[in-house]
């Protein structure tokens, strides 16, 4: 596959391009899931072809054609020429990469057992048992419970030397239960919403969440049909203590989007939109001194962890936040190089063959803090516990952001006192990260994987992880 | 591979390979149904420094599911690859006949359909052979008009033609290809920000000097925006700000699993007067602003549904599925399956009135116009409350009169409340589209008590 990557490559320079790399790109996902105990979901991709990106008179062009061999290669250099060479005389600064140079290396993503080769039967016969830990309750109108790995693997070579290939593999599962009572409707699930918790990794982590699913099956399916009588949270300010489940959200909308380079200088603005965080800001307060935000593209678990970008630079860890204060972007090579900024952060990221690489948010990691959960609640005299993400929302700048969850606790003098229907709390960006005044120790961390990111124009859909443990945030304005 | 044209949907490829897929897999199941996709896409996003992505692209994809009966019901397996040739799809068979022996039987699942009367639709030639070049033009404009009227640009300009020949082993064999020309321009600069889009089926149709000019001028105009305090007050919204509400009906209320589940606010509502009898929404395919795929994922002619009338809920969309547990009409919404999802309706027109948007503007005495809405998303289905933040022009209206921009708002909204004070049905109808994919056809509508809760600094 390399040569097929290296054919590409050849044709585009023959073609006229001072630049060019390709990707040859397979992705192969598996994705089974059972509603009310009846197959729903069995879909089985196989998706393979070729993706040229060049450099022609300064600019861009990308090319895209189906297949694994040599003319599909050339279709798509031939597109990627075409495509620079036209759009040239409107491009009025040349694109300038950052200096790393292309290098020969290959990585696989280390699991215990690809999921790939466990047998459909046995998945099947997980997903059953799944089912089963949410049944026995009338209340109950739907359960899914549902499992999902991909495999991607590419062959990556550039006109500067880089001949790269990795092999990337994530699984995970979930369970989901939705309750009527009267009129009124509630869902829950576990270990998290959108189908459950995917991590870099095999089958072994299917399994560990499966073991969950004896334990937190019967729970959720309870939860959610007393949601349905429990008290819409009320509006007023309180503190806040966010479970992993919905602080990774919150790092992802909140400090992952915004610190997206290409959304910083407008050029995102059209659909995703753009950011506060501009760099004339500098080394701005953006949380309170416990804050520390790492990037990092080598985190073991991580959905967005793997040897090199798109760009083909290696993947190394970056401070976003350190003890507060903001510290580096997400950057490509082409930002890296237009900014002077030295070298790329390694966040330049595709959806497969078809699309061209942007600046993406990495996996990005509040880092855990010192306290024990149950020290927090106890500590805490007015306030509500929020666990799982149910509604999203956040301005074009991502500074007013409105959160929704599934399930609240209210805190009333450190006890645990009633559960609370759609909390729904209300902030901006960095007056909330300056709230932080607790998080909670590493035995509370977790990786959490966002599989459905949408950026881009047309959209491309990445994914990522975000480690978080339960962190508290004083005095949260709540919405009813 | 067999390498298409350089920008040619090779139609006869399609159909061949769904022939040669049917024939072989028939033998292995007791009911099969193939799919096949083309995708032809140009696309070129800009800004400040003229082209910054462009692509030139396209991909094809073969899916299928297979079936068989059992004594309780129908076992099927899906599969999806990206290529026409045999022996990539060959082992993406294997694998779905050895899920399909082990599935459980679903005892609500009916056969595959007959083969019915559908229409066909074609793509636009035109839109199939324009490339990046031809979209040189519309991007030197818009980067000049942006100049001149010192504000950023980004945007985004693309032809795409997508095919789709559908076949099943009970005889039924339908074919359709749509195409999509599109155009946006947004420019920002010193608090302005402005918007103007356009979307038609043949590239020939697109007005490009109209967006951009929209976008400037709404980005002059939106210089120097005051606080507004949120409240509750009348709104005027464009389409694109109607898009971003009403996609959300279409996701989470016409469709008959959610009424079936007692999720959306249609159930236990149908024929009531819910909304103003002002407004009136269908799902139709066939709208000549849209002209989509005519048979849903199984094959079925989609029928025009009637979702409001008058203001009165009707619907909800179906499939055979729901229609015959439901005792409703079948209306041709099904995904593709096998899927997770329910019926949706995905080509919703909003029935145009006979005042302009400058018409509807002088019927307001103190309101706000709203451009787009950005990130809406859905609080809770019942009442289909949503929040989501204004964007790319936010003006208040005095009098009649658009006397200034204001800095942008959060809304949070029971859309059930909000559509029955409708007092203004816009006649400017167009194809719109929202933040997660998805379109249709609005014109501007006019909503009294609109409940702003938050703003922000810019």
């Amino acid at each position: 596959m390399m040569n097929l990557a290296e054919t590409a490559v050849s044709a585009a320079l023959e073609s006229g391009a001072s630049y060019a790399d390709a990707r040859v790109n397979r992705v192969e996902r598996q994705n089974l899931s059972l509603r009310n105990g009846a197959l729903s979901d069995s879909l089985d991709q196989d998706d393979f072809g070729v993706g040229v990106r060049v450099i022609v008179n300064g600019a861009w062009g990308f090319g895209a054609a189906p297949g694994f061999d040599a003319a599909a290669a050339k279709l798509a250099a031939r597109r990627a020429v075409g495509a620079a060479r036209n759009l040239s005389p409107l491009r009025r600064e040349p694109v300038k990469l950052s200096g790393e140079a292309g290098s020969t290396s290959s990585w696989t993503t280390p699991v215990e057992t690809d999921p790939f080769t466990v047998s459909l039967a046995d998945k099947l016969a997980f997903l059953v048992d799944a089912d089963k830990t949410l049944q026995g309750r009338e209340e109950t109108v739907v359960r899914i419970a549902g499992f999902e790995a991909r495999r991607e693997e590419q062959w990556q070579a550039s006109s500067e030397g880089a001949r790269l290939h990795q092999r990337m593999i994530r699984a995970g599962a979930g369970i989901s239960n939705m309750a009527r009572v009267g009129t009124e409707v509630e869902r829950r699930s576990w270990p998290a919403s959108f189908g459950g918790n995917y991590r870099s990794a095999g089958w072994e982590y299917v399994e560990e969440l499966g073991r969950g699913f004896v334990e937190h099956g019967p729970r959720i399916r309870d939860e959610a049909i007393a949601l349905c009588t429990a008290d819409v949270c009320p509006a007023g300010e309180r503190d806040l203590i966010l479970m992993g489940n919905q602080l990774m959200l919150q790092i992802h909308e909140s400090v992952g989007h915004p610190n997206e380079i290409d959304r910083v200088h407008g050029h995102e603005v059209d659909l995703a939109g753009a950011s506060f965080a501009t760099m004339d800001k500098g080394a701005f307060r953006y949380g309170s001194p416990i804050v520390n935000l790492v990037a990092d593209p080598t985190a073991r678990h991580g959905l967005d962890t793997r040897g090199f970008d798109d760009d083909g630079v290696a993947s190394a860890p970056f401070d976003v936040v350190r003890e507060g204060e903001f510290k580096g972007y997400h950057t490509d090579r082409e930002w890296a190089g237009r900014l002077g900024l030295g070298e790329s952060h390694s966040t330049s990221r595709a959806e497969g063959w078809f699309h061209p690489p942007i600046v993406r948010i990495t996996n990005l990691s509040l880092m855990p803090g010192t306290w024990n959960l149950d020290a927090l609640v106890a500590d805490t005299a007015d306030g509500v516990l929020c666990d799982t993400v149910k509604m999203w929302s956040i301005d074009q700048r991502r500074v007013n952001f409105q959160f929704t969850t599934e399930l609240g606790w209210e805190i009333k003098d450190g006890e645990k006192t009633r559960m609370l229907r759609r909390p729904t709390y209300q902030g901006s960006t960095v007056e909330f990260w300056n709230s932080c005044d607790a998080i909670c120790d590493e035995s509370h961390y977790e990786m959490w994987g966002v599989a459905n990111c949408g950026k881009g124009n047309p959209m491309q859909v990445a994914e990522m992880s975000h480690g978080a443990a339960p962190a508290r945030f004083k005095n949260i304005t709540f919405v009813a | 591979m067999e390498v298409t044209s350089e920008r040619a949907l090779d139609l006869d490829r399609h159909d061949r390979a769904a022939r040669e897929f049917l024939e072989v897999a028939a033998s292995r199941a007791d009911e099969v149904e193939v799919h096949v996709d083309g995708e032809l896409d140009a696309f070129v996003r800009f800004a400040d420094v003229g082209p910054t992505q462009c692509a030139d692209r396209e991909r094809v994809v073969l899916s299928f599911r297979v079936r068989k009966e059992g004594a309780h019901g129908w076992r099927e397996a899906g599969a999806k690859v990206g290529s026409l040739d045999r022996e990539a799809w060959t082992p993406a068979l294997e694998r779905a006949l050895t899920l399909l022996e082990h599935s459980p039987e679903n005892p609500e699942a009916l056969p595959l359909p007959e083969a019915g009367r559908v229409e066909s639709v074609s793509h636009s030639t035109a839109t199939e052979l324009h490339g990046v070049a031809g979209k040189l033009g519309w991007i030197d404009q818009a980067l000049k008009a942006s100049a001149e009227a010192q504000l950023a640009p980004a945007g985004l300009a693309e032809t795409r033609v997508c095919a789709t020949t559908l076949f099943n082993s009970k005889g039924l064999a339908v074919q359709g290809s749509t195409s999509k020309a599109s155009f946006s321009l947004t420019v920002s600069g010193d608090g302005a920000n402005g918007i103007g889009q356009c979307i038609a089926h043949d590239v020939q149709d697109l007005d490009v000097t109209s967006a951009i000019r929209q976008s400037t001028e709404k980005g002059i105009a939106s210089r120097a925006p005051e606080v507004f305090a949120p409240c509750e007050t009348t709104v005027v919204l464009e389409p694109l700000a109607v898009s971003s509400i009403l996609l959300f009906a279409a996701y989470s209320g016409f469709g008959a699993r959610e009424v079936e589940e007692g999720t959306s606010f249609l159930a236990g509502r149908e024929g009531d007067r819910l909304f103003s009898d002002c407004l009136s929404i269908s799902d139709n395919a066939r709208h000549p602003l849209l002209r989509e795929l005519p048979f849903d994922g199984e094959g079925v002619k989609k029928s025009r549904v009637a979702l409001v009338e008058n203001g009165v809920l009707c619907g909800p969309v179906t499939d055979r599925a729901h229609a015959e547990r439901m005792g409703l009409a079948c209306t041709g919404h099904s995904p593709r399956r096998p899927s997770g999802q329910g019926p949706m309706a995905q080509s919703m027109v909003v029935k145009a009135g006979n005042e302009s948007v400058e018409e509807l503007i002088r019927g307001v005495d103190d309101g706000l116009l709203v451009s787009q809405f950005h990130y809406t998303n859905l609080i809770e289905p019942r009442e289909l409350t949503l929040t989501g933040m204004t964007r790319n022009g936010t003006f208040r209206i005095r009098n009649g009169e658009v006397v200034g921009a204001v800095k942008n708002l959060r809304f949070t909204q029971a859309l059930t409340q909000a559509l029955g004070r409708v007092s203004g049905v816009g006649s400017d109808e167009a194809v719109v589209g929202a933040l997660f994919d998805g379109h249709l056809v609005t014109p501007s509508l006019v909503l009294d008590g609109f409940r702003f809760t938050s703003t922000t600094d810019f």
